[in-house]
């Protein structure tokens, strides 16, 4: 493996390493208490013990129930807005490294960002607007709607 | 990672009582110590594992103190009460006789449950709380991995918990656990954006998502009152930025006023209704692991690490974790739930707005100084 990396690749592959031992290591602690509690823990089956759990109630219906679309709404909203996070990370890596270069002028270091920004602030905007940030609605609001 | 060597020696020429950043990472140093290096490639991944196994049992060890004592000790002092006390000092050892007495707890599986999720939400949510704390550096040379993504990746294995959470509700198979998973993700969605945003403002600063160099830029001073030379610490640099990252953290960790996934006198326990003995333990296990990631986060990119006068390093990043563990414990008993819908709407119509805020105003500022 060391062969066909430069030194710099070496500590790089290293960090990764390190990494994924300690997702290993996140994977043994789990698996080892599951071993312990396995040869600890009693199994003593009884009649509906393994009932869906309603308060001491007999459950009733089917638990793949309808809810509400509102959460669909978030999670689109927040595809958009997280990967817009992402493409912003490798700009506020840069800039204050290329201002202080004086590469480029304050304007074009900053006018890009801000119109990207800009653009996702009007979808947030319209959300807003639609209502798929605000779940409850006040009576006044509920009337407005009807009519 | 020759950035980091010259921003230790930045640090060093403009101000020498500053602790230096280790650039030696901890696998290298148990590989030195234990003389595992000397074994070509084999041994470096056994030093290296070593090295995983540590900080995977510190953190494992914190949480035990946290979860089963410190909690109620905490809790019990805010509502004049003693609590735990009978076994050994001060009750410590509740810690050992909750841990034999919660895995040798039945495990009842509900009969409807989604059996391979069922069984695989609680590894997700404890193992990926775990995998953050790669990259934390905790002062003493211990730091398994500096990656040049750091910052990035600790986001992004964070958020790795909401799959197990919604795991957990949808598998479960009941209307509580299912109602408590999307609400756990509905608002690890919604706080994740002002927590990036507002991470990215400390980028900024520091021009590196490398938390070693996140760290040693942190250790340049600020301003210098009657000779004491006060750290740029940027919870100084940038207050605002700090509460706003503090609020978020706590939505993210799910704890209160935010802890509406949940919310026992509204959903039972949400997700974690139908989890029993090991499962449960994993699952509450992530969560503390969480608040502690989190806490972690916050010592890292604003407190300045693991930096602090005449205690070692490692001892200031514990007390900075713990600070962080008593703040959630003292809203847990001292500020009212939201509801799920003003929950949302605080998230995408005020933390979000005030990131971007800050973030943008941060750009401009540092913009014209630079």
């Amino acid at each position: 493996m060391c062969v066909r990396f430069e030194a710099s690749d070496v500590t790089e592959m290293n960090d990764w390493i390190a990494i994924g031992a300690l997702a290993l290591v996140g994977v043994l602690i789990p698996f080892g208490m599951m071993a312990v509690s396995y040869l600890l823990r009693p199994t003593v089956p009884e009649t509906s013990k393994r009932a869906t759990y309603e308060s001491g109630e007999i459950p009733t219906g089917g638990t793949r129930i309808r809810f509400n679309i509102q959460y669909y709404m978030v999670a689109l909203l927040f595809v958009v807005f997280d990967i817009e996070t992402v493409l912003l990370f490798p700009w506020a890596v840069a800039y204050q490294d290329a201002l202080a270069a004086d590469e480029i002028s304050l304007v074009s270091a900053l006018g890009p960002m801000l119109l990207f920004v800009a653009i996702l602030l009007v979808g947030l905007a319209w959300a807003w607007r639609t209502g798929a940030v605000q779940w409850a609605q006040t009576s006044r609001q509920l009337e407005t709607d009807r009519s | 990672m020759p950035g980091q060597i010259a921003g230790a020696t930045a640090g060093t020429a403009a101000f020498p009582a500053v602790p230096l950043q280790e650039t030696v990472l901890l696998p290298e140093r148990i590989g030195e110590l234990t003389g595992l290096d000397g074994f070509g490639l084999g041994g470096e991944l056994l030093a290296t594992f070593l090295a995983a196994f540590l900080i995977g049992n510190l953190m494992l060890a914190m949480t035990g103190v946290a979860g089963p004592w410190a909690k109620r000790k905490i809790t019990a002092a805010f509502t004049d009460r003693i609590a735990v006390n009978r076994l050994g000092p001060a009750g410590l050892f509740i810690i050992i006789a909750d841990a034999v007495r919660l895995l040798s707890k039945e495990l009842v599986v509900p009969e409807n449950a989604d059996r391979p999720a069922y069984d695989l939400a609680p590894i997700v949510v404890a193992s990926s709380a775990l995998l953050g704390f790669a990259v934390i550096p905790m002062g003493n040379g211990i730091h398994l991995a500096d990656p040049e993504v750091g910052l990035a990746y600790v986001f992004a294995v964070s958020g790795i918990a909401s799959l197990g959470l919604v795991m957990a509700g949808y598998a479960s198979a009941n209307k509580y656990s299912l109602l408590g998973g999307l609400r756990a993700v509905a608002q690890n969605v919604a706080y994740e954006i002002p927590l990036v945003v507002t991470g990215m403002s400390v980028v900024i600063f520091a021009g590196t998502l490398q938390m070693g160099e996140i760290v040693s830029a942190q250790a340049e001073p600020f301003v210098t009152i009657a000779g004491i030379s006060i750290p740029s610490w940027y919870a100084l640099v940038n207050p605002f930025a700090f509460v706003l990252f503090l609020v978020a953290n706590f939505a993210e960790v799910g704890r209160n006023p935010f802890d509406t996934p949940e919310a026992p006198t509204e959903i039972v326990a949400g997700y974690q209704t139908e989890y029993s003995s090991v499962y449960f333990v994993l699952i509450y296990l992530g969560e503390f692991l969480h608040i502690f990631l989190g806490g972690a986060i916050i010592a890292t990119i604003f407190l300045g690490g693991p930096a602090g006068p005449v205690l070692p390093g490692i001892v200031w990043f514990i007390i900075k974790i713990w600070a962080v563990f008593f703040a959630t414990q003292w809203l847990r008993s001292a500020v009212p739930r939201v509801r799920i819908d003003q929950l949302i709407e605080i998230g995408w119509k005020g933390l979000l707005v005030l990131a971007f805020a800050n973030l943008i105003l941060t750009a401009v500022i540092v913009g014209l100084i630079a």
